[in-house]
């Protein structure tokens, strides 16, 4: 059974691949004849690693199974009084089950389109071997990530990817902005990578004794298969427990931008378009929601910390919409717009649907690649990135408005469109367990609301930039159409966004989202109840897309009057809620005035004292000096005086001393 | 069999000696003294799997060699050497850090003979220190390491260099003197046979407890005035932005871990039940030095004075994992030890080279020098990010276990020096994003990418960077397996 189940040992190969493609490119790119070579080397490996992941998930879809392959001992520690008495070795691997099959299936196939449509995209650039290297980079850390077998593991390429992530922000260096915008999203991460890591701390020290079948113990972080968790979703209880899940969610919300550490994934637009595409809308920033559901899969949350997840997915999925809202910057408002999905992802693994966050990680990966390779597109096109100086591209660029409508409507869940289906699951799965607690109400709502703000603000985009006679700003350049290489990623990402939600209908694809627990739950039950809310949803999505067209549609711009009572709101989302003038404070203002202060009483108190004790120093020898006056009787009194003065020592102190301490 | 250890220690005083007298060849005694050096650590290493086997001489440690030196009545001091796991780190740590420097400071013209002899006689006095098993022969080394430092500081310096090479002096030779009468008192109180280790190590259990305190405090200011710990620290900033890059290299990456490793040795492994005792003392100096290194790195303008505050915050970390008093701990500041030693060099290197290319080391006077110094930029964001911990590089492992044992000793405590990391990272980040990236500011015309011995040295250092930080079990497994005194239940 299972003829593909036989590559699973090869999982590995995977990003071996990748850090080939990286060595080569990195390494030789800068000297091939054209700069484009390096760049077809890194879209021929991500192919190839395409080619295996997707094997390899078709096998997962044929017959689930889990399998653990490549034991290394990266660490062997010694014993430790206390929690590990025997000590333990930390064992890397690989880890092939139905959801990083899933992940892997999304991360080379997106990744492969990205690359590609890179070639066109970033043709124009310098330092085209460091982009397609660090790229090659990031696929080979967060295919790792996916395959990791054990938390440790899992934490290596998380910080792996996140400097990765860190470079490619930063890709146009040479700008003041692009650089502070790299600094702030490693720095915000790192927030949540600390947290995460005192988590790892956490459920090791409890699992370590306590663990089945002596898998823990032996094995460190290893995670340990099994059809139920340690702790099942919201049933367990224990303090350290609660602490160790808050942890995993804070790093978690690092690295998936989550309510309040999300204000480093909007200024990370900085980077190339194609970074966004992959390593802030599909990939990496979806790897804090997959983490989750590993948690909750292979550990468990307990009641609590399913009630904060919930609140902080419910209301970062609502909160992020707001600001998407109002924000000119066609890429600003994806990037919000992915802040708000993750949200909803957290929401629903909160909820304890893990596989329903999944589901819209897997939908959405496709779709807002869409989006942002579409976005990209006409940036390439026009050279700006601001909607009010777009409008009517859709005469000059047909297909990226078709791309960018298509996956318009996936977001905004119209059916039969990849997020419709995902996102009513993630709203019939937290309503069916509206009852277990009275505090998920208000977050179901705020959820229930974030959709018609979400059909609304990418149809605000879509009108602004592709309705209307022409472009509102002359100066632009005459629009056209990239090249076939980012044609051919664009035509098959919308193909996606229109069937990916559908392939749950497929046989062995809800096993993926399940882990391959054989559990009817996706979707989950429909009865009346659900068909009414999904119908309230979507007509939810109409009405907000009847609004954008009513306010913004054939080229028409809305303006809010000055003396609208709207106009304070409006400015406090255009401001980001002040989000990040308060970290900047924090961060520059207070730390560094503390390393300021700090520093001078390093130099004046610290280092003051000593530079006191050099001057009594120079004062007493010149003091000591005039002793020796060269008169013997003076010499003669001070020889009586030491011997007085060591029979005192030898005969009174040194006793008592002796006595006191009780030595020998 | 072959007394290896004495053999190195011949080799590198012939080396110096050699060195001294060679004039313009003197770069390349030096370097083949090195490669001699490396071959034989290497032969060192390649005993490894018949470790027990070669435990003769002296119990507990491998290629140990006694013979007696001072024999007079009660004082009975012996030659003696010998390795174990840890000490084997540092040796290795040693050789690596001495080819390095040699290669790294090709370019030197400046009297290049006594430059170097003074290099190989640094290297030579850490060596001894790190095998030497015998009080006096121990001290000798100790003091020995201070002599040519002083001189590399005060003629090769900066402009301020006589100050810093006489403060580094006086400071730290106040804390030997400290350390030799705990010493000297240890042996005495303890009624030890002899000054050997392994005589004192089995004598120190007879001592109460409240003298194995003090004793112990003694040695824990005379090493830790080396670690630096706050606030014994001021001398390190000064030493290091005055001295040339070799010997900052040398001094970040080998004196402070005299201190670690003579605490591990002779206080720590002697004299538990005194560490037992004034344990709270050490930590509360372990998490001062660990904040106060991170903030006080946050507000540096000079590229090698913030490197310098950031070696305190790691040796901080070092002191907290020594203290806890555990294996695991005490294999943590093993490898946080080695780990520092190769990138503080690295990142010392780099702002050698920063200073010689851009004429200045002022982070906000310099910006944006990836595009005319892309290799130099390179090694700069491999050592920063090596230092600040990230994964498949060398710092990692080392913290992780350092964090882990933390956790393990001492529960949320741990949450000190983790928090402390977000500062960590952000100095080194703000730096990278003022320094290498940004429009380019203050970059000299003429400026030019590093000399190809520069570019070897660096590189040597973050090959090995990455190296151990992917293969750490190379290091660890070396440690672990060993007869070490200090871990419990081996």
């Amino acid at each position: 059974m299972g003829a593909l189940n036989g590559l699973f040992g090869y999982a590995f190969l995977v990003p071996l691949l990748m850090v080939a493609s990286f060595a080569i490119v990195g390494l030789a790119g800068g000297r091939l004849k054209r700069l484009e070579w390096g760049g077809w080397v890194a879209v021929a490996f991500s192919g190839a690693a395409m080619v295996v992941g997707v094997l390899i998930s078709v096998g997962e879809m044929l017959s689930p199974s889990s399998y653990t392959n490549v034991q290394y001992t990266w660490l062997h520690l010694p014993p430790a009084p206390g929690t590990f008495p025997n000590g333990f070795e930390l064992v890397v691997g690989t880890l092939v089950d139905p959801i990083s099959a899933l992940l892997l299936l999304v991360v080379t196939v997106v990744g492969f389109l990205v690359m590609l449509y890179s070639i066109g995209y970033m043709h124009h650039d310098r330092g085209l071997p460091r982009y397609y290297a660090e790229l090659s980079l990031f696929l080979a850390a967060m295919t790792g990530l996916v395959l990791a077998n054990n938390l440790l593991e899992f934490f290596v390429f998380w910080e792996l990817v996140g400097v990765c992530s860190y470079f490619l922000i930063g890709f146009y260096y040479e700008k003041p902005s692009a650089a502070s915008a790299a600094k702030e999203a490693f720095l915000v991460t790192r927030v949540g990578d600390v947290m995460f890591l005192l988590g790892i701390f956490l459920y090791f020290s409890t699992y370590a004794q306590a663990g089945p079948a002596g898998g823990w113990a032996a094995n460190g972080f290893v995670f340990v298969h099994g059809a139920q968790p340690f702790v099942p979703v919201g049933t367990g209880n224990g303090t350290t427990l609660t602490i160790a899940g808050i942890l995993i969610l804070g790093g978690a919300a690092g690295k998936s931008a989550q309510f309040p550490l999300h204000v480093w994934l909007p200024d990370a637009m900085e980077g190339p378009t194609t970074v966004s595409a992959l390593i802030h809308a599909a990939t990496m920033v979806a790897a804090g929601v997959y983490l989750l559901a590993v948690t909750s899969l292979f550990l468990g949350f307990t009641a609590t910390d399913s009630l904060v997840i919930v609140a902080i997915g419910g209301f970062t999925a609502f909160f992020a919409a707001t600001m998407a809202v109002v924000h000119p910057d066609i890429k600003r408002v994806i990037a919000y717009s992915t802040i708000s999905q993750l949200g909803y992802m957290v929401l629903a693994i909160g909820a304890g649907f893990a596989m329903v966050g999944l589901y819209h990680l897997f939908t959405h990966a496709f779709f807002k690649a869409l989006l942002f390779l579409a976005a990209g597109s006409v940036i390439h096109a026009v050279g700006t990135q601001n909607l009010f100086q777009m409008g009517g591209l859709k005469k000059r660029m047909r297909l990226t408005a078709a791309a960018f409508a298509i996956g318009g409507l996936a977001l905004a869940g119209i059916p039969p469109f990849a997020g419709f289906w995902s996102k009513d699951d993630i709203l019939a799965a937290v309503f069916s367990q509206l009852g277990s607690h009275p505090a998920y109400w208000p977050f179901f709502l705020l959820a229930f609301a974030g959709v018609f703000l979400t059909a609304y603000y990418i149809f605000r985009a879509w009108f602004l930039a592709f309705s209307g006679p022409t472009t509102r700003d002359p100066t632009l350049p005459e629009a056209h159409e990239g090249p076939w290489v980012m044609q051919v990623p664009l035509v098959v990402l919308s193909g996606f966004a229109v069937v990916a939600g559908l392939f749950v209908f497929l046989p062995g694809f809800p096993g993926l989202l399940l882990n391959g627990a054989g559990v009817a739950g996706i979707p989950p039950h429909y009865g009346t109840t659900e068909l009414l809310l999904s119908g309230a949803s979507v007509g939810l999505a109409a009405a907000g897309i009847g609004l954008a067209w009513f306010l913004w549609g054939n080229g028409r711009v809305f303006v809010l009057p000055e003396s609208s009572p709207a106009q304070p709101v409006c400015r406090l989302l255009l401001a980001r809620y002040h989000f990040k003038e308060a970290y900047d404070w924090v961060g520059l203002r207070a730390v560094y005035t503390v390393a300021r202060a700090a520093d001078f009483v390093d130099q004046y108190v610290i280092d003051g004292t000593v530079h006191g004790f050099e001057r009594a120093f120079a004062a007493i020898s010149d003091r000591l000096r005039r002793i020796q006056s060269g008169i013997v009787s003076d010499y003669a009194a001070y020889v009586v005086a030491g011997l007085l003065l060591v029979f005192v020592l030898l005969l009174l102190v040194a006793p008592w001393i002796v006595a006191r301490l009780g030595g020998s | 069999m072959l007394p290896i250890l004495s053999l190195v220690l011949v080799t590198l005083l012939v080396g110096t000696v050699a060195t001294f007298l060679a004039g313009a060849r003197a770069r390349w005694v030096a370097l083949g003294v090195s490669a001699v050096f490396l071959a034989e650590v290497g032969t060192l290493f390649a005993q490894y799997p018949g470790w027990p086997g070669y435990v003769n001489g002296v119990p507990g440690f491998a290629d140990g060699q006694s013979v007696p030196w001072i024999h007079l009545g009660w004082l009975q001091v012996n030659y003696t050497v010998g390795v174990d796991g840890i000490s084997l780190i540092f040796i290795l740590l040693t050789a690596i850090l001495q080819v390095a420097t040699v290669v790294y400071s090709w370019g030197e013209e400046r009297r290049p003979a006594a430059y170097f002899g003074l290099v190989l006689l640094t290297c030579l006095g850490c060596f001894g220190v790190f095998v030497a098993l015998d009080i006096l022969l121990f001290f000798l080394f100790w003091e020995a390491v201070l002599v040519p430092m002083f001189f590399l500081i005060g003629y090769w310096g900066g402009p301020r260099r006589r100050y810093a090479a006489l403060k580094f002096f006086v400071y730290t030779h106040v804390a030997s003197i400290v350390m030799l009468v705990g010493l000297l008192a240890l042996a005495f109180y303890s009624g030890a046979a002899s000054f050997d280790f392994s005589a004192v190590y089995a004598a120190a259990p007879t001592l109460s407890p409240v003298v194995q305190a003090f004793l112990f405090l003694s040695l824990f200011f005379g090493f830790g005035v080396k670690f630096p710990i706050v606030p014994f620290h001021t001398w390190l900033p000064d030493a290091h932005v005055e001295a040339p890059t070799g010997g900052s290299v040398l001094l970040a990456g080998l004196l402070l871990k005299l201190g670690g490793y003579g605490l591990i040795r002779w206080a720590v492994e002697v004299l538990p039940e005194g560490l037992a005792h004034v344990r709270p003392i050490l930590f509360f100096v372990a998490f001062l030095s660990i904040g106060w290194g991170s903030v006080v790195s946050l507000a540096q303008r000079d590229l090698k004075r913030m490197v310098a505050f950031s070696s305190i915050n790691h040796m901080g970390i070092v002191l907290l994992a020594i203290a806890l008093g555990s294996s695991l701990g005490l294999l943590a500041a093993v490898l946080l030890m080695f780990a520092h030693g190769i990138v503080s060099g690295l990142l010392f290197m780099t702002a050698g080279s920063v200073h010689h290319t851009f004429g200045s080391r002022d982070i906000p006077a310099i910006g944006g020098i990836t595009p005319t110094t892309p290799a130099l930029s390179t090694m700069i964001m491999v050592g920063s990010l090596a230092s600040l911990g990230l994964p498949a590089l060398i710092g990692f492992p080392a913290e992780f276990t350092a964090l882990l044992a933390t956790w393990n000793g001492l529960g949320y405590w741990v949450m000190i020096p983790l928090g402390i990391l977000v500062v960590t990272a952000s100095f080194y980040l703000w730096m990278m994003q003022r320094m290498l990236f940004g429009p380019a500011r203050g970059v000299p015309a003429e400026a030019h990418d590093v000399p190809w011995y520069e570019g070897a040295g660096m590189g040597l250092l973050v090959a090995l960077t990455v190296l151990f930080g992917v293969l750490p079990g190379l290091l660890v497994n070396v440690i672990v397996s060993s007869p070490i005194k200090g871990f419990p239940g081996t």
